[in-house]
């Protein structure tokens, strides 16, 4: 990594940006060049559209439809409900996963691999992909969308629970192994302990993620507040479009004050 | 005699397991979810998806271009979260934003960048822009912003206090102060989180198609819709090896820089 060396020089001696940063910044703009006409990327056509933005968001400064905010509410409490049903379906799959996914507390080099490779599966699809394929095999409604978050997210959390197992000090290992522990005493009474707090901060981090990802598989019939988002832009009904969007800002933000509070509470 | 035992410490984790326990009851009688049905309906399901088994591999090349577009879509919506959050981050780091006020409203259109799916976005961009992929890279970078704009400014927040004075001390104003204490002492840490943020953006970039946003995703959509499952395995394949491709690669940079 000698752009990293480089660039650990700056600032410079007569100020101006150090080499390795000049050719980076070369290098990108080459490549981004290269792919504008892929992305059919036109300053013009962003400029010339900004009156079409402007007059869409116009559309929705109208009086919202009151009467539309009991089932507005039903199904933002749906969405809830799908987010914290599939963190703890996940969480109960990802512990086992997540252990034997970690090089230190896997009992075999062979299932390591395995389940590492397993979660990176996992977690590769976009929820919304598997999201299409449940829906098509189970019809409509929450449940194929609780079952591709859970799937999905197993995999990110796995992951993220054997990283945490993996940094656990060894010392405290040792100890209990001393004691002529076997490997379940050993995972039990030395890693998990010293991984807990981390466990907790992922689990809440997942727990905000599946929330904000339930208000979009509705996009594809899968539950939850997005099939009336997606919906009400369809037919033009902005007076319920403006509801809908306030509602989604109002559940993140709060949802993403509380996380941080209580993160910043365990650990 | 004995001295008088302190008293026992309460014991959260069975209080919050109980209360976890508590609402997964509630939100599963709320839901109703049909696990029966899951159950006995498992034959059709196996079958179902065994139609997924023999991906067709004719238009192989094609795919593979519209995979190359998806992978630019993200690279360009990196590049543009980037860009507004090199100008945002600052101003929302309490300790260099030039005015408590910046500092709020600032802190609050990058909540807001984050609170918006990146979906809606799209849909919205989709709007005013029309299909293709230039409002999907707009979506993804305007989401994106409110992440890296986030992390950018609580990094700038930590970096040791001594570094600000000391640059300060050379009689910078603000500007330079940003320019040659705040970007250089974050930078290892902003090249991970540009990293983890593409990684990210690949993963979202296949989807926005869903939403008529360009990408990989409209030909996975269409192929969906009139049920060529074949055609739909190969691109879902295609996705799935790429966003490993890129996982691993990420994670190895990451190494590298970190």
């Amino acid at each position: 990594m000698k752009i990293l060396l480089w660039a650990r020089r700056w600032p410079t001696e007569n100020g101006w940006p150090s080499l390795g940063i000049i050719l980076f910044i070369l290098f990108a703009a080459i490549i981004l060049l290269v792919t504008a006409p892929l992305v059919e990327f036109n300053p013009i056509t962003i400029i010339k559209s900004t009156g079409n933005f402007f007059s869409f968001l116009s559309n929705l400064l109208t009086i919202p439809q009151w009467s539309y905010l009991p089932t507005l509410s039903q199904k933002m409490l749906e969405t809830l409900a799908m987010g914290f049903l599939s963190t703890v379906f996940s969480f109960c799959f990802s512990l086992p996963l997540g252990i034997l996914a970690a090089k230190n507390s896997s009992p075999l080099p062979i299932v390591f691999h395995l389940t590492k490779n397993l979660l990176s599966f996992m977690r590769a699809l976009p929820e919304i992909v598997w999201a299409l394929l449940f829906v098509s095999a189970l019809g409509l409604g929450p449940f194929p969308g609780i079952l591709a978050l859970t799937f999905v997210t197993t995999g990110f959390m796995g992951k993220f629970f054997a990283e945490s197992i993996e940094v656990v000090d060894v010392g405290m290992v040792e100890g209990v192994q001393a004691t002529g522990a076997n490997w379940l005493q050993k995972v039990h009474f030395s890693m998990l302990p010293q991984a807990i707090p981390d466990f907790i901060g992922t689990t809440l981090y997942i727990l905000d993620n599946n929330i904000r990802s339930a208000t979009v598989l509705g996009f594809v019939g899968a539950g939850g507040i997005g099939y009336e988002l997606i919906s009400s832009i369809r037919l033009f009904n902005y007076d319920r479009l403006i509801l809908i969007v306030l509602a989604i800002y109002l559940m993140v933000t709060i949802l993403d004050y509380l996380s941080t509070q209580l993160r910043s509470y365990i650990i | 005699m004995m001295s008088k035992l302190p008293p026992k410490p309460f014991n959260w984790p069975l209080l919050i397991l109980g209360i976890v326990l508590f609402l997964t009851i509630i939100c599963l009688v709320y839901l109703q979810l049909p696990f029966g049905e899951l159950l006995r309906s498992g034959d059709n399901i196996g079958e179902y998806l065994s139609r997924y088994t023999r991906p067709d591999f004719s238009e192989l090349l094609t795919y593979l271009w519209l995979m190359v577009g998806t992978v630019a879509i993200a690279l360009w919506g990196t590049f543009f979260s980037l860009t507004l959050s090199f100008f945002l981050a600052p101003l929302a780091a309490k300790n260099l934003s030039p005015h408590p006020f910046i500092y709020r409203i600032v802190r609050e259109i990058l909540n807001f960048f984050r609170a918006m799916p990146d979906l809606v976005l799209a849909l919205v961009f989709v709007a005013a822009l029309g299909l293709g992929p230039l409002p999907g890279l707009l979506a993804l970078g305007v989401h994106t912003s409110g992440f890296l704009g986030k992390f950018f400014a609580e990094s700038m927040e930590r970096v040791d206090k001594g570094v600000y004075e000391g640059v300060s001390a050379t009689g910078s104003n603000s500007l330079q102060l940003i320019m040659y204490a705040a970007w250089p002492s974050i930078l290892q840490e902003a090249i991970g989180y540009t990293l983890y943020i593409f990684d990210r953006n690949v993963r979202m970039a296949t989807v926005l198609g869903l939403v008529g946003a360009g990408g990989i995703g409209v030909e996975l959509n269409t192929n969906l819709r009139f049920f060529n499952y074949e055609k739909a395995a190969t691109l879902m394949l295609i996705i799935l090896v790429t966003i490993i491709a890129i996982d691993y690669l990420s994670t190895y940079l990451r190494k590298k820089v970190l």
